[in-house]
């Protein structure tokens, strides 16, 4: 039934987004770019992906600025799309950007709080971020003037208010309110997914709903885990455990009460996808493999974080199996990102001649 | 002899002679004392030159980890947490204080590091992703910055003994080839002038000697002659009449 009008408005978004898909790295690629020997060899390797991109950069660029030329790509080819879109694709391609603005917010809200000037900061936003309102943030001085008025015009209001007040935002830690902000969002892009005339019982909704869950959950996970030995109380960080996905309610009321990361593993154990990937990091043997003089993560196997890079990609991969869906795009956004991530760190570990670990990025085609 | 004629402004008395003499002993206890120092602060700055070896070597390996750990951060993270992390830190964890060290007179100054326990500024950053990354990258980072501490130190007290040193022997050098072969040739001379005097003096009374002898013979002589002269007047004396003379006068006869 979905797909009976589908193809009126979203055929030729999907359309495109399948094509930017065959466009991604696939293993062959990064097979070649692991074997390159200088930055230069690594911008030839991707000159077939991002040739027009990639041109205007001296000759052996710095990590960042390739980094920063690959996004540029992804932020230009997301602007088309977004251009095409119309009705409840656009507005599923601004859900899609909010998750960026609520970054960069929080990155104009820290130079607030600090009394820096905050134009400057406009530039390190980033550019999917983007919002029309959002230089206004900047002409605030205080914390309370951008509170009462301008984050209420910028598209995020809605999850500021009620969970933050302007104090919040003057005492709370920027992490938690960015966190905040994240589980608000992720909660309303759920609802918005499955409730929505256009979007309910179609692959859409079943497709964001596991990604949705899958990012929820890791999130939980990662905060629980990142929270142990700081400041940070139970109370509150329960408070930032977004009310869905597969853990909740019994699995996030278990991770509010975990206090080690044995507790984590005990309360992921009800989710068997989780308790592989803590089984095989080792964190379930309680080895947190910080500290050592190797400098990195366990050298030897996955970090937990890795895994859930690995798993969010699968799931990203499995969307393209789906048709009439605007979900491709989301998972596109997803797959462009770790490439970016994932040649980054190939160059990195190439300028700084670390070649052992180099095979640690992800790849799914 | 380099400077042969290289000598202080002295009169060459025997009082001054002393005082050279007096200097020369100086001269010479302080040049050894003196370069047993310098032979203690090579000792020293050889040992530094090894270590400042190692620690930079340790540096370029840490330094190289730190690097990488940093890009395992923007990895996890997938983004620039640079200025969140700069706006978040409050107060320095990591703190150096500096104490003296006291090699043969010439104060090292020594930097020491150490962490003030529970000030975590950025405990949070990464609380959605990458956290465990952030602190590790702060650990590898905390002890690479321990790694320039040590360095540092190495290197200031490298430059401030390099420059004792080079005092130092400046010193040394100094005192050999020019304090003391001055002083010495201050004395060569004072005691060749003191000879010289002495032989002059010797030529003087010798001639004082000879002249009074001279003299001596020569009023002799004259002595001598006068008697002579006085015994013959004494014979012509005989015929002078005393006028006054009680002695009768022979009567004139005209």
């Amino acid at each position: 039934m979905e797909g009976l009008f589908f193809n009126v408005n979203g055929g030729f978004i999907e359309g495109i987004v399948r094509g930017y898909r065959n466009s991604l790295l696939t293993g062959q690629n990064y097979g070649n770019l692991t074997q390159c020997e200088t930055i230069d060899d690594v911008k030839l390797q991707l000159a077939p992906a991002y040739g027009d991109f990639l041109a205007s950069l001296p000759p052996n660029p710095s990590t960042s600025s390739l980094a920063n030329k690959t996004t540029d790509k992804l932020v230009a080819e997301f602007r088309y799309l977004q251009a095409q879109a119309t009705g409840s694709g656009a507005k599923f391609m601004e859900y899609l950007k909010y998750g960026y603005m609520i970054d960069n917010v929080a990155l104009l809200i820290t130079g607030t709080l600090h009394e820096r000037d905050t134009r400057e900061l406009l530039e390190r936003c980033h550019p999917l971020g983007w919002f029309e309102t959002m230089p206004v943030l900047c002409v605030a001085t205080n914390i309370e003037e951008l509170y009462n008025s301008v984050l209420i015009e910028t598209p995020l209001a809605p999850y500021f208010k009620g969970s933050l007040s302007h104090q919040d935002l003057d005492e709370l830690n920027i992490e938690i309110i960015r966190n905040t902000l994240y589980k608000n969002y992720l909660e309303d892009f759920y609802r918005f997914v499955n409730e929505h005339p256009d979007f309910s019982n179609t692959p859409t909704s079943e497709i964001m709903s596991e990604v949705l869950e899958f990012e929820a959950d890791r999130r939980a996970i990662n905060i629980t885990m990142n929270s142990f030995g700081t400041e940070l109380s139970k109370e509150d960080r329960q408070k930032l455990y977004p009310s869905f996905g597969r853990l909740y309610p019994e699995g996030t009321l278990m991770l509010s009460r975990a206090e080690d990361i044995e507790g984590v593993g005990l309360a992921v154990s009800g989710v068997n996808d989780y308790k592989t990937f803590f089984d095989s990091s080792g964190m379930g043997q309680g080895v947190s493999g910080a500290g050592n003089m190797s400098g990195g993560s366990g050298s030897d196997g996955k970090s937990l974080e890795d895994m859930f890079y690995q798993k969010e990609m699968e799931i990203s991969k499995n969307a393209f199996t789906r048709q009439f869906t605007h979900a491709v795009i989301y998972a596109w956004v997803k797959l462009r990102e770790q490439e970016i991530r994932n040649i980054t760190w190939i160059a990195e570990c190439i300028a700084q001649n670390q070649k052992e670990r180099i095979g640690n990025y992800i790849s799914v085609f | 002899m380099s400077g042969a004629g290289d000598r202080e402004a002295v009169f060459p008395t025997r009082q001054s002679l002393g005082l050279m003499k007096n200097k020369l002993k100086g001269a010479e206890t302080g040049h050894s004392l003196l370069k047993r120092k310098s032979e203690a602060l090579t000792k020293r700055f050889r040992e530094i030159t090894r270590r400042i070896d190692e620690a930079k070597r340790k540096m370029g390996r840490v330094m190289q980890i730190a690097a990488f750990s940093l890009a395992e951060v923007t990895y996890a993270v997938g983004g620039d947490i640079g200025y969140q992390i700069q706006e978040s830190a409050k107060a320095a964890r990591f703190r150096v204080r500096t104490k003296q060290e006291n090699v043969s007179g010439v104060f090292l100054p020594q930097f020491e590091s150490y962490t003030t326990e529970g000030n975590n500024d950025f405990g949070l950053t990464g609380l959605g992703k990458g956290g465990q990354q952030v602190q590790r990258c702060r650990e590898t980072y905390a002890r690479a910055v321990e790694t320039l501490v040590e360095l540092a130190s190495l290197q200031t007290a490298f430059v401030i003994l390099d420059e004792v040193i080079k005092v130092v022997n400046r010193r040394v050098n100094a005192i050999e080839h020019v304090i003391i072969p001055r002083t010495e040739n201050t004395i060569k001379y004072i005691n060749s002038e003191l000879d010289e005097l002495d032989r002059e003096e010797f030529y003087r009374l010798k001639k004082v000697k000879n002249n009074k002898q001279r003299d001596n013979a020569a009023a002799e002589q004259e002595e001598l002659g006068k008697r002579r002269g006085s015994d013959k007047e004494n014979e012509d004396d005989t015929g002078t009449p005393d006028v006054l003379g009680e002695r009768e006068d022979n009567d004139v006869i005209f």
